[in-house]
């Protein structure tokens, strides 16, 4: 059975120019301990699906779907307070700077001693704080800070950005959840950085039977671990599918082109040549255009583009285009 | 033959804040010295810390250097004449966002290096700013926007109109292209490559981006702790596997690539 299984997830907002819909019937499935890779450009409605998922919706929003189970339970029918406890108990969230969303005015110590739940740590009142302090540098070397001595006492500021997010990290895995979402954990992070936070996140999914949802802005900076790939474009599923098939043979053109762009894949292309690019921008949320989304800056589009396209499932990849690059053999 | 830009024994030392005279300043950057010639893009690589930020600072005018000197086409560039520096020098900012104001509107913004630096009419002006606007790809009508207006974007394509509206022969780019989405990306790269075309602008890009560096540049620049430990062409920096620290901070990354084989996609295309 499925962990995480959403099936049409639509949310409106409500704005002085009437209702938008910023995220158009997604599917997203999540299997046990597994990896799954958000790929969306700003503005795609990937920071919203993760937090449609926690439940931290603003009320004028409405979250409506199909089906959004949590281990077999409906979330949507839940009250707040046993949503809260579900959410609190198996999910938990990082984000991409960790500065900001590290408590300025405390200790690295006392913020993971802020994250262990009570009931772990056992004995006498004496007791109970040595078991803090050695639970904290368990957590602190569970993330790979082995000179934990020195980060323990430090307040967020005196951290590396690497550390910092890795900090991060051991508060939200603090409570053994099931889920983290990770939302851009490595953008404008250094290479280096960013692969120890990468093979970070690999590693404790792998031993913690955690199943992480990465969120990232290029398709070039997932992990290689990655088993599932969704890609968003303003709040539509343009594709999703095992990572591999899905980067290796895209169906849809907007997969295509986010590999083009990227100059990692271009490693043949002439120094200082033009880089193939989407014509256009990102269309702002009052201006969004009917149909397929993508069809105003897609090099494939046609006439049949303002409707929008139906779901077509080739074994188990789904994508939403009427001119997919990939051959159907009916 | 002289350099576009000279740098001569380049140093910058800062001095703790309490500290005694004789105590030992700290050294952001020891002394360098390098060139670059017109047209050509030099990137500056180094890790957090390296002093790569710094060196940008000094270049631009934004920051004085402790030590050495600047020469621009053979003559010496002065720390405080910014009228000088601003006719060669430009910079832009790594954060699009936070590096417009956000209470003028774009024709204004971009009026003002024009009002401190020249002695345009105020119809001249304006002519240069249509000029400026429709060279990176923007509407004259744009002028009237305020930045909240625009997508992240068209911010980045104003911060280099403002760069480049007094021509310049340089221009400093520190970590510009970070943090953008990669189709936005991919056109700022475009954009700064015809510019450079058109208009002959050389680069100086700080950057941990090995690709682009690849991509883009014709020299590099690896500073390592203030020290610079590389200043050589592209392709002699790419083709050494010397240095361990070169091949840490360029190799590593430029062979992890991911397999890219969309036969049916290149056909539909071509």
């Amino acid at each position: 059975m499925q962990l995480l299984d959403i099936r049409n997830l639509t949310v409106e907002m409500k704005t002085p120019h009437g209702i938008v819909r910023v995220l158009d019937k997604v599917n997203l499935q999540l299997g046990k301990g597994e990896i799954h890779s958000l790929v969306g450009e700003s503005g795609s409605g990937k920071s919203l699906l993760a937090k449609a998922i926690v439940g931290f919706t603003n009320p004028n929003w409405e979250v409506t779907a199909d089906r959004l189970w949590w281990n077999g339970q409906d979330l949507l029918a839940m009250n707040t307070k046993q949503r809260r406890a579900v959410t609190g108990r198996d999910m938990a969230m990082i984000f991409q700077d960790p500065y900001s969303y590290l408590d300025p005015n405390s200790t690295v110590e006392q913020q993971i001693v802020e994250a262990i739940p009570e009931g772990d740590v056992r004995g006498t009142f004496m007791r109970r704080r040595v078991d803090r302090k050695t639970r904290v540098k368990r957590l602190l070397h569970r993330v790979g800070i082995r000179d934990h001595e020195s980060v323990i006492d430090s307040y967020p500021f005196e951290l590396s950005q690497g550390v910092a997010q890795k900090v991060s990290i051991a508060i939200a895995i603090a409570h053994r959840p099931r889920l983290l979402i990770a939302d851009e954990p490595t953008t404008a992070m250094e290479p280096s950085t960013k692969l120890q936070i990468h093979r970070l996140l690999a590693r404790l999914a792998a031993s913690q039977e955690m199943s992480v949802l990465l969120i990232s802005q290029d398709l070039t900076s997932i992990l290689p671990e990655t088993k599932q790939l969704t890609l968003l474009y303003c709040g539509q599923l343009m594709e999703t599918g095992p990572a591999e098939e899905v980067i290796n043979h895209p169906a849809h053109p907007y997969t295509d082109s986010m590999l083009r762009m990227s100059l990692q894949t271009q490693q043949e292309l002439p120094h200082k040549a033009r880089l193939p690019t989407l014509p256009g921008a990102i269309p702002t949320l009052r201006h969004m255009p009917i149909g397929c989304r993508l069809g105003p800056r897609c090099p494939y589009a046609q006439k049949q583009c303002v409707k929008a396209p139906l779901a077509t499932q080739k074994q188990q990849r789904v994508f939403h285009c009427h001119f997919p690059l990939l051959e159907l053999e009916s | 033959m002289s350099h576009l830009l000279e740098v001569k024994n380049l140093g910058k030392t800062y001095r703790p804040r309490k500290a005694w005279p004789w105590s030992q300043k700290s050294v952001a950057i020891e002394p360098i010295s390098f060139h670059i010639d017109a047209g050509e893009t030099l990137a500056v690589m180094g890790e957090t810390g390296s002093g790569k930020s710094t060196l940008a600072k000094i270049i631009a005018g934004v920051d004085n250097p402790s030590s050495g000197e600047l020469w621009l086409n053979g003559q010496k560039l002065h720390n405080q004449h910014y009228q000088q520096r601003c006719h060669n020098i430009r910079m832009i900012f790594q954060d699009s966002e936070n590096s417009l104001n956000t209470h003028l509107t774009l024709r204004k913004q971009l009026e003002e290096p024009l009002k401190f630096n020249t002695n345009l009419t105020a119809q001249e002006r304006n002519e240069k700013i249509d000029i400026a606007l429709r060279r990176v790809g923007m509407l004259t009508e744009h002028g009237e926007f305020y930045p909240h207006m625009l997508s992240s974007g068209q911010k980045q394509r104003v911060c280099i109109a403002r760069a480049i509206i007094l021509e310049p022969q340089i221009v400093v780019a520190d970590e510009a292209l970070v943090g953008l989405d990669p189709s936005v990306r991919a056109q700022i790269i475009n954009l700064m490559l015809d510019l450079q075309q058109d208009m002959g602008i050389s680069y100086i890009l700080v950057t941990h981006s090995p690709q682009i560096v690849k991509h883009i540049a014709d020299k590099i620049l690896i500073l390592y702790r203030g020290k610079m430990i590389v200043f050589d062409k592209t392709d002699i920096v790419l083709g050494d596997d010397q240095q361990p620290y070169v091949h840490q901070l360029l190799h590593d990354h430029l062979n992890k690539q991911i397999k890219f084989k969309s036969d049916k996609a290149k056909k539909i295309a071509d």
